[in-house]
């Protein structure tokens, strides 16, 4: 495995230059879909898990949104709204599809219930090739969602679902935790003000979890992230899988005063020398197991203390 | 066909030879004598030989094979249903019976059969098929003595010693109703040797009648004498399985797990695989999942996922109860009282099998408690801390009278002490109770251990533990605890409760009755009366909600509020109302509302987190923490946010060592956010002075989370 790709953005900077700083200024196209409800209360419940993510994201900075509900919500639009980002995303910018609704699985195709022809993973996955940006992730929260995995996944795209399999048929709770992530702070667990993939999918993950464990309900969901291309998917993405890598650099959502400070060339210097600590540091703690105990201590507590009077003139 | 009846009668000959042999106590002979029958070309015989030998397989083979061969006998399957009967399994025991029932009407050894089944589930049917088995057959002594100990198991001696009797009457050697004989005096302190001594020259190896014996003093949680008689049973009969089965059960019981598991696993090996035989065998490889702590007084087991965030508040409330009984019970215990806190359900209810009208959330055996985890419950339907001081205060009736208390007088006590030491705590008066006291269904002290160990209507455990409660609060009031404190003792002497009643209360039982019963009256007397009427309009209440009328719902509620104030559950006027004045923006009004109703025991912690956040909306940081700190004895696990909230409330009210306690909490609570975790740790460390600590846990959060600023700002202040 490569170890910078093992320890995400921080260190790529050591390596690869301002790769940071330019991803910094890329735009997030959001395209969220809520699907048929089969029943008012369904219906109400998605339309507003949409729009509580619509609003999340729009008061972020460079963005493009785009959330279809109820009629509009028809497969002609998504993939109208998919040529769009075709026409005008570029490689450095981020596509974040998700779906909310009911999802089917009838052995062999996993589709989304829309008005109108349901929308296939084959289908969304052969319109999403041709988007220029390498950087996607499709967030599929509906029933069924697992057998979306396989016809959706691609080295280059974070594909994230409520369920394990087709066959987990029950309507699903992840998709009003994965919503929560975009709006609740403690999302972003490594506190770089943006919230990636993987930390998304890892607070809907844990929520969900722990709704079923508190109303002490057998679990009809068992999500799953899946980043390599290649794998069907896992619950705990981690070095031992080889899964999580591509989520981990992928910002769902960014809170601003970075991309603020990029923009402005006496912080670059800056936010140049910050990302290079944050380098030293995450190289250290991946030698952290062969490094002496009282050592290690020393020279984190030496460069978070470095790290942290950086940031002091970053802000001020 | 005069043969084949001739010879069938000769082999069943030979089956009661063999079993005669037994009972004798001639083991070795038994032993041949059962071998030969495994080669005697009779299945009913072949079954008895190879039940002997413990091979359950073969046994279960031939008698399968003996009823097939015999349709139109009943004895097949009666000794079918003997045998499962011997190996616990019931259920399969009264089909068995049943179907002999069918074959032969009112056939007395199926009757017999019946009624040891129904004795197991401690059941009064069992007097009924044991009545019903003598009138068919007036010398059915073992009718008697199935009557004698259930007699005995339902805390009713006397009669007990009448149908021993009777079963000696007609026949001497009726072993059962020596040891009940002998097992009435041991229970008085007596030697019983008049009955032993007659016992021994029948049977000098008579495991069984001392396995009997010893069930009956774990019943009556005896369990240490209990112990001693197993012991006494193996080895009379090393063999014998399902002793050394129950010895095994018993002993783990009693937290000595190491000479536990091996008497459990020989059992296994040797073939005797009942539910609790297996069941104990697998929570017991479930303790490597387990850590214990060991302090001065006190060993607390606790799952090892769950063990960090729930250490501190059991070992708190453990240490507290047990310095809070040993002055109270003037009682200092002779060793440590060890708790084990199970967050499945079903490893506690392994603890509890095979024992009678035993409460579902926690169960003591001598020093060793067992309960639920809150993890293992719905959150607000268990109240953790009051089960683990009702469970302590077991440990110490039990340990006052050397496991002599009876049931009503121990649970009483308990339940006192739940609402002892926190007003807030303990069960309300609940709507089953209530219609308990409106149908006049409680009992006589006299007779209250029966509403625990024979319930006569589906909810009479939990009504007997209200009024047991209750009894104890009335005399607490009106005599003081000293007195409480001199009956328990006198019941340590083996005494009665109408004697104990008499010699403490200076009343008969009758007339305690009359008195208590007008003191509980006038206490509930408003609630009883209007209970009827409070539930028609709280259902109208719940169904206008939706019409929003909120003036409507804050009367009606207000008023609701006051006819049975004790209602807290779901949907209780005191939410009702708090969400009505939140609708009319009157947040003192919820705000009162609500901690009325914490204050009388309400315990959901959704509207417990509503409480604190209007309190700390109001400015009031302190009493918005004490409010979300109820959630800590009911519900700690599995909310992060709570331990959070409760922390920084704490550390705004000025109380930094709870705000320590609260962080750790939200640390070991497995937050999402475990950068934000360590950094209000490190905050409450340092307001508390302690700048080590929270340096160190500083760094913890910034390895987590190295460009988190407010933990980078604060770093570089304790840098300067």
């Amino acid at each position: 495995m490569d170890a910078a790709a093992e320890m995400g953005c921080g260190l790529r900077i050591v390596l690869l230059g301002s790769f940071c700083a330019t991803v910094l200024q890329a735009t997030t196209w959001y395209i969220t879909v809520a699907g048929l409800g089969g029943e008012p209360e369904y219906e109400t419940r998605f339309t507003s898990l949409a729009m509580e993510l619509d609003k999340a994201v729009r008061s972020t900075p460079d963005v493009k949104v785009t959330t279809l509900t109820g009629s509009s919500a028809t497969k002609a639009r998504i993939e109208a709204v998919i040529d769009e980002a075709v026409k005008g995303s570029k490689a450095d910018d981020v596509l974040v599809v998700t779906l909310i609704g009911h999802g089917t699985f009838d052995g062999t195709n996993y589709k989304f219930n829309i008005p109108g022809p349901d929308l296939s993973a084959a289908e969304l996955a052969g319109k999403l090739e041709f988007v220029p940006s390498r950087r996607q992730v499709v967030i599929n929260t509906t029933s069924a969602s697992g057998a979306s995995i396989e016809p959706l996944r691609r080295d280059y795209r974070t594909v994230i679902t409520a369920t394990r399999a087709g066959t987990e048929k029950n309507a699903t709770v992840f998709g009003r935790f994965l919503v929560e992530a975009f709006r609740d702070p403690s999302a972003d667990s490594d506190k770089n003000e943006s919230v990636s993939a993987l930390e998304a999918y890892v607070y809907a993950d844990q929520k969900t979890t722990a709704f079923y464990e508190t109303q002490k309900r057998l679990a009809t969901e068992h999500p799953l992230l899946e980043d390599t291309g290649k794998g069907g998917g896992v619950r705990a993405p981690g070095p031992d899988n080889g899964q999580g890598l591509l989520a981990r650099q992928l910002p769902l959502l960014r809170f601003g005063s970075l991309q603020q400070a990029a923009r402005s060339p006496e912080k670059q210097k800056l936010l140049a020398q910050r990302e290079g600590i944050e380098g030293q540091i995450d190289k250290l703690k991946y030698e952290k197991a062969a490094t002496p105990a009282d050592e290690y201590r020393k020279r984190l507590g030496a460069l978070l203390l470095q790290l942290a009077r950086v940031q002091e003139e970053i802000d001020k | 066909m005069k043969f084949v009846v001739l010879g069938m009668f000769v082999v069943a000959a030979w089956g009661q030879d063999c079993r005669n042999l037994h009972r004798h106590g001639k083991l070795n002979e038994a032993k041949a004598c059962f071998a030969k029958l495994t080669q005697s070309g009779n299945a009913l015989q072949m079954a008895e030989g190879y039940w002997y030998q413990n091979n359950s397989d073969q046994a279960n083979n031939f008698f399968r094979a003996a009823v097939k061969a015999q349709p139109k006998n009943p004895e097949p399957r009666v000794r079918w249903g003997r045998f499962y009967l011997e190996r616990n399994k019931r259920e399969d025991a009264a089909a068995l019976f049943e179907e002999a029932l069918e074959v032969q009407k009112d056939y007395a050894p199926a009757l017999i059969g019946m009624a040891l089944v129904m004795a197991g589930g401690f059941d009064p049917k069992s007097v009924e098929f044991a009545e019903k088995a003598l009138q068919q057959d007036p010398k059915a002594y073992e009718a008697h003595e199935v009557l004698a100990r259930f007699a005995m198991e339902d805390g009713n001696p006397t009669e007990a010693a009448v149908q021993a009797d009777k079963a000696l009457a007609i026949s001497p050697e009726a072993l059962d109703a020596l040891i009940i004989r002998a097992t009435i005096d041991w229970m008085e302190g007596k030697p019983g040797t008049e009955w032993t001594d007659r016992l021994h020259k029948v049977n000098p190896a008579y495991a069984e009648g001392y396995t009997v014996s010893a069930r009956i003093f774990v019943i009556n949680r005896r369990y240490e004498e209990g112990i001693k008689l197993y012991r006494k049973a193996l080895e009379m009969n090393p063999q014998y399985l399902p002793a050394r089965s129950e010895l095994g059960v018993n002993l783990m019981r009693l937290g000595e797990e190491d000479e536990a598991k091996p008497m459990l696993e020989a059992a296994y090996e040797a073939g005797f695989r009942d539910a609790a035989t297996v069941n104990t065998l697998k929570l017991m490889d479930t303790y490597k999942n387990f850590v214990t702590l060991r302090t001065g007084k006190i060993i607390l087991r606790l799952e090892k996922k769950e063990a960090d965030l729930l250490r501190p508040y059991f070992q708190a409330e453990l240490e507290r109860a047990v310095a809070v009984f040993e002055k109270k019970y003037e009682l200092v215990l002779d060793r440590p009282v060890q708790l084990e806190v199970y967050p499945n359900h079903e490893d506690f209810a392994v603890r509890t099998m095979g024992l009678p009208g035993l409460g579902a959330l926690g169960v003591t055996f001598g020093n060793v408690v067992a309960m639920d985890s809150p993890s293992g419950r719905k959150p607000g339907s268990f109240h953790w801390a009051s089960t683990l001081w009702h469970e302590l205060s077991h440990v110490y009736a039990l340990a006052a009278t050397k496991h002599r208390v009876p049931r009503w007088f121990t649970e009483g006590l308990a339940v006192h002490e739940e609402t002892a030491v926190d007003p807030e705590w303990g069960d309300r008066l609940d709507p089953g109770a209530i219609r308990a006291l409106k149908d006049k269904k409680l009992l006589p002290i006299a007779t209250l251990d029966k509403g625990f160990t024979r319930p006569s209507y589906p909810n009479q455990v939990i009504v007997s533990y209200f009024q047991a409660g209750k009894i104890c609060d009335y005399i607490n009031e009106k005599w003081g605890w000293q007195t409480l404190l001199a009956m328990l003792r006198d019941f340590g002497t083996g005494a009665s409760t109408p004697v104990v009643v008499e010699r403490h209360l200076k009343m008969k039982p009758e007339a305690f009755d009359v008195e208590f019963m007008a003191w509980l009256g006038k206490a509930t007397e408003s609630q009883v009366k209007g209970f009827d009427e409070w539930s028609k309009r709280l259902r109208a209440l719940n169904a206008e909600v939706k019409a929003k009328d909120f003036d409507k719902i804050i009367a009606e509620a207000e008023g609701l509020r006051k006819i049975y104030p004790d209602y807290v559950e779901p949907g209780s006027p005191y939410e009702l109302l708090a969400d009505a004045y939140l609708e009319k923006k009157n947040a003192a009004g919820a705000m009162a509302s609500l901690n009325e109703y914490a204050k009388v025991g309400g315990r959901r912690p959704s509207t417990l987190k509503q409480l604190a956040k209007l309190l700390d909306e109001a400015g009031k940081p302190g009493e918005a923490a004490r409010a979300l700190e109820r959630i800590n004895f009911i519900y700690p696990v599995q909310d992060e946010e709570m331990h959070r909230l409760q922390g920084d409330l704490w550390l705004r009210a000025g109380n930094t060592d709870k705000a320590i306690r609260e962080f750790q909490a939200a640390t070991f609570s497995k937050p999402i956010d475990a950068a934000t975790s360590y950094y209000n740790l490190a905050r409450a460390y340092r307001a508390a002075g302690q700048l080590d600590l929270a340096r160190e846990n500083l760094l913890f959060a910034l390895e987590a989370a190295p460009s988190f600023r407010p933990a980078q700002k604060l770093l570089l202040e304790l840098s300067k």
